[in-house]
């Protein structure tokens, strides 16, 4: 079962969304559960301490001492990595890209008078579809975190790691990005342990994702791309190959 | 003819000058970490290489002395600029350059050196003792001048960097007559003479720090001047708000009055109708202006801000839908502002760039600080393709030269921080370049 959560300061908003939610379930037979209504931030993280992958609708205009809509999802996001963030706003102005980068927030419902029900059915309803999607397909993630921020990258995206230009910083790369952050390849090998091979001091290249070995055998094609191949990443390739079959 | 003796002195002189060098490298390239450490031991190869050379070139031509010693210098020169190149990862011509500079450093250390020791009969490992600590003290105070900070200024712009390379190599060319003139100097005149060639070596690196300096301040002055214009339309834009307010409250009470009897006569539909219609001329008049300027609001560091105003109006002028979103108030950046504020003007001037060239052009930018770390992200839509491998080396653009410091600028400017992580991401036709910067001094 789905637990969702609400959080608004405006007794009558909160009581519009959570009918509207609970007939939509009740409608449509999801297993989902509305578990708590919170007037207050503080009430809220008590009610949802340990919950897992729980659907969040959260008033971005909060005031509850030090927290408000943003960090509210900050601290959910940080205990329930995969939960789903809502937002409900007063204008449709909000800083709503911020909400969508920094906290992967799903969605958001304007306030607006008797339509604030209708919109959060539907959200519910995609919402619930999304979750449906990620059933059929867990991919396995690479957590990518910069301070208290976590990125996660479906490992089977990941092309390559390349030692960057600057001591400690590591360089990411997908088919169309290029992440840069902190980290060695020496921990990383460890830690992906088996699946990427080191086919240079300053590359680490997905197991699966290389394609041939170009130029006079010191350059390897992973995903289209090339990395450098020394002479002991040669010896590792080999090694890892007689092992695969 | 020349022992075996003769040429191992030689190699230790050499390996000397070396490590002199070495420690004026560290001093102009602003060196940290301990990865140019470890690859110090290749260095060997050049005093081994250069005394290889001088001894084939002796056999050679015995008699010219001018000729071997140029030789010997210039083979020097361009190994230790292989290494910087390969030590530090630069370009060519900065290497060049910075190998220049210490050339430069290190005649001056040993000119210095022998004037303390002129009249004395001293051994020779205390002529070493002197020279090593002239070296030490002089590399300490170029380091307290942030001559290092300076020189890289100076190289910054790829355009000029070969220009100025070749600068230095005048100057180390200068130095390295000098240095050989010492040869026919009557002794009496030493004194006066090695006291000119410190006199030139001070010169130069005043000289240095003082076109760096200019530079430096004739940025700053471009910017300012385009802070100043961009404040007026700033006041112009904050104008037309307050303008539009006026009219707003000089409305609101008639469009009240038409709405109360609406709802009297129980209309409520084209009471509804009446309301969004309000609200969304509300929002289309003066929505967008409020928006970008309480983010813009948020924005404290005066730089920052100047420069966002700048290119926001500059942006919207060429038809490019703009979107700013600043959460919380930033108040630092975590890096030199002046710096910061050039990575943000590369990344906005690609991101118009880029964004001119399709059909509904919008660039969106997010600034957010939280917990001792400052987040941008500049996103625009991009058209054609992105070759990953090139947008980062120099010289390429899609639209030719001259088009500013580009991401390689943007690159190095960052090189300086540890504390700054720059990514980038192209998928379904949306470029985003995301910057975190860590303040953790």
């Amino acid at each position: 079962m789905i637990p969702i959560y609400l959080c608004d300061d405006e007794e009558g908003v909160r009581h519009q969304l959570k009918t509207a939610l609970e007939r939509k379930i009740f409608l449509e037979n999801y297993d989902m559960k509305v578990v708590c209504a919170a007037s207050a931030a503080r009430e809220l993280l008590d009610a949802a301490r340990d919950s897992r992958r729980g659907d969040y609708f959260l008033d971005v205009d909060l005031k509850d001492g030090a927290w408000d809509g943003f960090t509210l999802g900050r601290e959910l996001r940080r205990r329930d990595p995969h939960g789903t963030l809502v937002y409900i706003t007063s204008y449709g102005d909000l800083a709503w890209k911020t909400f969508q980068y920094h906290l992967e927030a799903f969605d958001y419902i304007v306030k607006e008078g008797e339509q604030t029900g209708p919109a959060a059915a539907r959200c519910l309803e995609a919402v619930h579809a999304r979750l449906l999607d990620e059933r059929r397909d867990p991919a396995e993630m690479f957590s990518l975190r910069t301070g208290d921020e976590t990125r996660h990258i479906p490992l089977a995206d990941i092309l390559f790691f390349e030692a960057a230009p600057k001591a400690h910083h590591v360089y990411l790369h997908t088919a169309d990005s290029r992440l840069d952050f902190v980290d060695s390849l020496n921990e990383l090998e460890k830690e992906l342990d088996g699946r990427f091979v080191r086919v240079h001091r300053s590359f680490l290249a997905a197991w699966d994702k290389i394609e041939a070995v170009d130029g006079k055998g010191n350059q390897v094609r992973v995903g289209g791309r090339l990395c450098l191949l020394s002479r002991t990443g040669k010896a590792e390739l080999k090694k890892k190959q007689r092992g695969s079959f | 003819m020349l022992t075996l003796e003769d040429y191992l002195f030689q190699f230790t002189v050499s390996l000397i000058s070396h490590a002199v060098l070495v420690v004026y490298l560290f001093v102009i390239m602003d060196a940290r970490g301990r990865r140019v450490v470890r690859k110090l031991p290749a260095l060997l190869l050049s005093p081994l290489l250069a005394t290889l050379l001088d001894a084939v070139l002796y056999a050679r031509f015995p008699d010219h002395y001018v000729v071997r010693y140029c030789a010997f210098s210039c083979a020097i020169l361009l190994m230790c600029t292989l290494w910087i190149r390969w030590a530090w990862r630069t370009g060519f011509w900065h290497a060049f350059a910075a190998a220049c500079m210490a050339g430069m450093c290190q005649v001056a250390a040993s000119g210095l050196a022998q004037i303390l020791l002129l009249d004395s009969e001293i051994p020779y490992m205390a002529l070493i003792a002197v020279y090593g600590a002239v070296t030490l003290v002089s590399a300490a105070l170029l380091h307290r001048l942030r001559f290092g900070r300076w020189f890289r200024l100076l190289l910054e712009d790829s355009s000029v960097q070969r220009r100025m390379a070749l600068f230095f190599f005048g100057l180390e060319a200068a130095m390295e007559a000098f240095s050989l003139l010492q040869e026919g100097i009557h002794p009496e005149y030493l004194v006066p003479y090695y006291a000119l060639v410190l006199v030139m070596a001070g010169l130069a690196v005043g000289l240095v720090i003082y076109l760096s300096q200019r530079l430096d301040a004739s940025r700053k002055m471009e910017v300012q001047r385009d802070v100043i214009a961009q404040q007026q339309l700033y006041e112009r834009d904050l104008e037309a708000i307050r303008q539009e307010v006026r009219a707003f409250r000089h409305d609101y009470k008639n469009l009240l009055a038409g709405l109360s009897e609406q709802a009297d006569e129980g209309k409520l539909d084209q009471l509804r109708t009446a309301l969004s219609e309000l609200d969304a001329g509300f929002d289309r008049r003066m929505g967008e202006k409020i928006q970008v300027s309480t983010q813009i609001g948020n924005v404290c560091v005066p730089q920052v801000r100047s420069l966002l105003l700048s290119k926001l109006a500059a942006m919207g002028e060429q038809g490019i839908d703009c979107r700013l979103e600043v959460l919380y108030p930033v108040e630092r950046v975590g890096m030199d502002p002046w710096d910061f504020i050039r990575c943000l003007g590369i990344l906005l001037d690609n991101a118009a760039e880029a964004a001119l060239e399709t059909d509904t052009p919008w660039v969106e930018i997010i600034l957010l600080p939280q917990k001792g770390r400052l987040s941008l992200r500049v996103s625009n839509p991009y058209t054609g393709t992105i070759n990953i491998d090139k947008i980062w080396t120099d010289g390429f653009s899609i639209k030719g030269e001259g088009r500013g410091l580009g991401l390689p600028g943007y690159q190095r400017i960052l090189a300086d921080y540890p504390n700054a992580a720059a990514s980038t991401s192209w998928a379904d036709s949306v470029f985003i370049q995301e910057l975190t910067v860590e303040e953790n001094a």
